[in-house]
């Protein structure tokens, strides 16, 4: 008992020092506070935060990560957008999310059910999903038709842009999901030990289908709200989003091995990871630097994760 | 022994984790080719006096000394040239390569290429002192039975000329001859001059195979003893720190009421052949078998574990069907594994999720939980199984074996109504004070109208806590023995060779 104890608290200690260090550095980088600086950063945050607090639930499942949700922002974009054009708003917004919910809960059920390994499951995915879409849309963007109406959905909230309120009902939700519901402690179960699960009388197979279909549905919505900001949808929307979800997974602090986490340790893992992008960016760093940043980021949490767990 | 250096001496050993005292003045010494056992309970400092002996943690207080040198031991390299080895619960060999490959995997003298003629002889020179010189140097060790590697782990050892061999629970899940085999093994090494720190729960092997026995608890060193001056029951009293009263409960005058658990020819292939029995309620049912047996498969396949099962098998006259757990579970039939660490516990989890994790649905609305309710249900079950209620908020990991055994057994528990309870190896790395524990609880689920229906390769716990024993052979019943018939020698010859399957084939 004491070795576990011995080893959280210098990573608590470390998480300490860090987010401290780190807001210092932010607030005393010109130009942060600024407006437009800020409103940019929460609206980056929020497409990847949606993506990111689905990934969550997937991770605690004890299914690692999943590489499809990056191709499924973008295709559920392009749903929406043919979607809008078909039958409007409300029509678009139920197919979107039906479309993303059930197209993962696919990958869950093969996983679930047959215990396929996840990470082949979610690269094979993400072929199809590419492959289905280049057919749809040849020509790379596909674009809303002139004259739909969803100007409601870019206005502000409580001074925040709507998507930033998205993500925050989105964390709030997964949190509600995780502590307060059946599935939720189910979910727990199955990721910190899945012969365990099973002998309580945890039907396994739907736990992890479910797992799936909300990360679906967290990762559609930012498919759609960049369908919306943008009036158009192309593949490269999502593209690359699952490792800025999985790094934020890991900085918040939720275990890659499954069975703990939480969806609000997530938001904060995509915040910090945020505001040192932007940081790194008002210094004058290129893009490239940011990359880099990052991975050396998720590294060393890695490892911390890691170190503790040997004996 | 008198006059002589001791191989190996502590003086004072203390250690604290974070203020709490794991360990407080150990003094202990071994002679060249002695055989000491240090028994206690869980948690009465065991593994952390092994620990500080390899070098793994560092005292806070106090000396180790090697042949009256006094020396710091860094870390476990350092431990292993000293001249110690261990030999941990879990074994540590790589099942894909050889005996040889295996014999040499980490050492620290080791070239880097390791394959040459003289670390093969010195490889069949350790088989050979460990009686196991007919063994082929290239087998996969995976191929070995548990208790075979258990002698390759041995030979590692050996072969590095560790001449303090320190083993932790060596014999946990052995069968009955492997376990000869061990001990065999282990005497020879002490007529050679080697010394050995026999780590253990099982007091029939301190008397069979110990000079002396050191008894720890609650890291309190309590006190050292040749076997021969010490009792059985003397030794049970110093690990608990109180007189032990019946280890096993009497069953209550209440009679039965009714067939619970009817079984009609169970058939798992290769492992279960047509095996029927009736499990009464109110009675603790023992299948008894040797590991291989199939004992503990019936269980599991009676718990849904097991897809390809076949049989009818009917609780309360109603049919159950095989091959799907959600399904027993919604009929009260909880099934705990003999494996808790990968079959039982929730380790990140907290103390109350795992208790609590089989009554979700009951304490639920539209899959919405009733947290208030649950924490409470969690509390009522803590003081019905005597785990501290301050610790429900902490991590599963942190409790010792025998209160987490209590946890998976809170599981069974109900506030009314009654279930079927299968168990596998109930009391296996439970320690004496649990052990009696669960021996109790069990008796009041009987009372509360529970069958239990136990497989266990523990013959004296068989004889100690049944009330039925159906012995089992080669995935078939051998015969059956009602309270009073039963008889610790018929069962052994029932379930290692009965008369009647050898005539029959």
């Amino acid at each position: 008992m004491s070795q576990l104890a011995l080893w959280r608290r210098p990573l608590g200690a470390v998480r300490a020092v860090a987010v401290v260090a780190l807001a210092l550095t932010a607030l005393s980088t010109p130009g942060f506070l600024s407006e437009p600086s800020a409103l940019s950063l929460i609206t980056t945050v929020s497409f990847i935060g949606c993506v990111a607090i689905g990934m969550t639930l997937i991770t605690i499942s004890g299914n690692i990560i999943s590489f499809s949700l990056g191709a499924l922002v973008g295709a559920t974009a392009m749903v929406f957008v043919l979607a809008v054009n078909f039958g409007g708003v409300v029509f678009a917004f139920a197919a979107a999310l039906t479309f993303a919910a059930l197209t993962n809960a696919l990958q869950g059920l093969v996983i679930g059910a047959m215990r396929a390994n996840p990470i082949i499951v979610s690269i094979a995915a993400t072929a199809i999903i590419y492959g289905v879409a280049e057919a749809f849309a040849e020509q790379g963007t596909i674009y809303a038709a002139a004259g739909t109406n969803y100007g409601i959905f870019r206005g502000k909230m409580l001074g925040l842009p709507i998507e930033f309120v998205v993500l925050l009902g989105a964390t709030a939700l997964a949190q509600f999901l995780l502590i307060c519901t059946i599935f939720g402690r189910n979910l727990f179960m199955t990721g910190s030990s899945f012969a365990a699960a099973e002998i309580v009388g945890i039907r396994t197979w739907r736990t992890v289908t479910g797992a799936y279909l909300w990360a679906g549905l967290f990762a559609g919505l930012a498919g759609v709200m960049l369908a919306m900001r943008y009036d158009s949808a192309s593949m490269s929307y999502g593209m690359g989003y699952e490792y800025d979800a999985v790094a934020a997974v890991l900085v918040g602090g939720t275990a890659i091995k499954g069975g703990e986490g939480s969806a609000l340790r997530t938001l904060i893992g995509a915040l910090v990871i945020a505001i040192i992008e932007a940081v790194l960016l008002l210094w004058g760093f290129r893009q490239e630097w940011q990359f880099l940043i990052a991975g050396v980021l998720v590294l060393a949490v890695v490892a911390l994760q890691t170190r503790g767990r040997w004996d | 022994m008198a006059g002589a250096v001791h191989l190996l001496t502590t003086a004072g050993l203390c250690k604290s984790f974070g203020g709490v005292r794991v360990l407080s003045d150990v003094s202990l010494s071994l002679a060249a080719g002695e055989i000491l056992a240090i028994c206690g309970e869980n948690g009465a400092g065991k593994s952390t006096l092994v620990k500080l002996l390899m070098g793994i943690l560092h005292p806070d207080n106090g000396a180790i000394a090697i042949d009256g040198e006094r020396v710091v031991v860094r870390g476990p390299q350092h431990a292993q040239a000293l001249g110690l080895g261990f030999v941990a619960q879990e074994l540590s060999l790589a099942p894909r390569l050889s005996i040889f490959d295996n014999i040499w995997l980490g050492g620290a003298d080791v070239p880097l290429l390791h394959r040459t003629a003289q670390l093969r002889r010195r490889a069949q020179v350790a088989l050979d002192a460990l009686n196991a010189g007919d063994w082929n140097l290239d087998q996969p060790v995976g191929e070995l039975s548990i208790g075979q590697r258990q002698i390759v782990e041995i030979a590692r050892l050996f072969a590095r000329n560790a001449r303090l061999l320190i083993l932790d629970e060596p014999t946990a899940t052995l069968t009955d001859a492997e376990i000869e085999r061990i001990l065999g093994v282990l005497k020879s090494l002490r007529s050679q001059g080697r010394s050995v720190i026999y780590v253990t729960h099982r007091l029939g092997e301190v008397f069979a195979l110990c000079d002396r026995v050191t008894v720890l608890r609650n890291g309190e060193h309590i006190s050292t003893d040749p076997v021969a001056a010490i009792t059985r029951t003397e030794l049970i009293e110093r690990m608990l720190g109180r007189s032990v009263g019946e280890m096993y409960p009497r069953a209550s005058a209440r009679a039965a009421s009714g067939e619970a658990v009817t079984v009609e020819r169970l058939n798992v292939p290769r492992q279960v052949r047509d095996f029927s029995f009736v499990a009464p309620c109110g009675k603790i049912l023992c299948i008894a078998g040797q590991i291989g047996s199939g004992a503990n498969i019936v269980t599991r396949a009676l718990a849904g574990l097991v897809q390809n099962a076949t049989g009818e098998v009917r609780l309360n006259g109603r049919l159950l069907p095989l091959g799907s757990v959600a399904d027993c579970v919604a009929r009260n039939v909880i099934f705990l594994s003999e494996d808790r660490a990968a079959e039982g516990l929730f380790h990140q989890m907290r103390v109350v999720d795992n208790l609590v994790a089989s009554s979700l649905p009951r304490h639920a609305r539209l899959g919405l939980l009733a947290w208030p309710a649950l924490r409470r249900l969690a509390g009522r079950l803590a003081e019905r199984l005597g785990i501290d209620k301050r610790r429900l908020r902490e991590s599963a990991t942190h409790l010792s074996g025998g209160n987490q055994q209590k946890v998976l057994f809170g599981r069974a528990l109900r506030e009314s109504g009654s279930c079927v309870l299968l168990m596998n190896e109930p009391t296996r790395g439970v320690d004496v004070g649990a052990r009696a524990d669960i021996y109790r609880l069990m008796r009041e689920l009987c009372d509360q109208g529970f069958a239990l229906i136990i497989a266990s390769s523990d013959l004296e716990e068989v004889e100690g806590v049944a009330d039925i024993v159906v012995t089992m052979y080669r995935g078939r019943a051998v015969a059956r023995y009602e309270r009073g018939e039963i008889d610790i020698g018929r069962i052994l010859a029932d379930i290692t060779h009965p008369t009647e399957l050898a005539q029959a084939s």
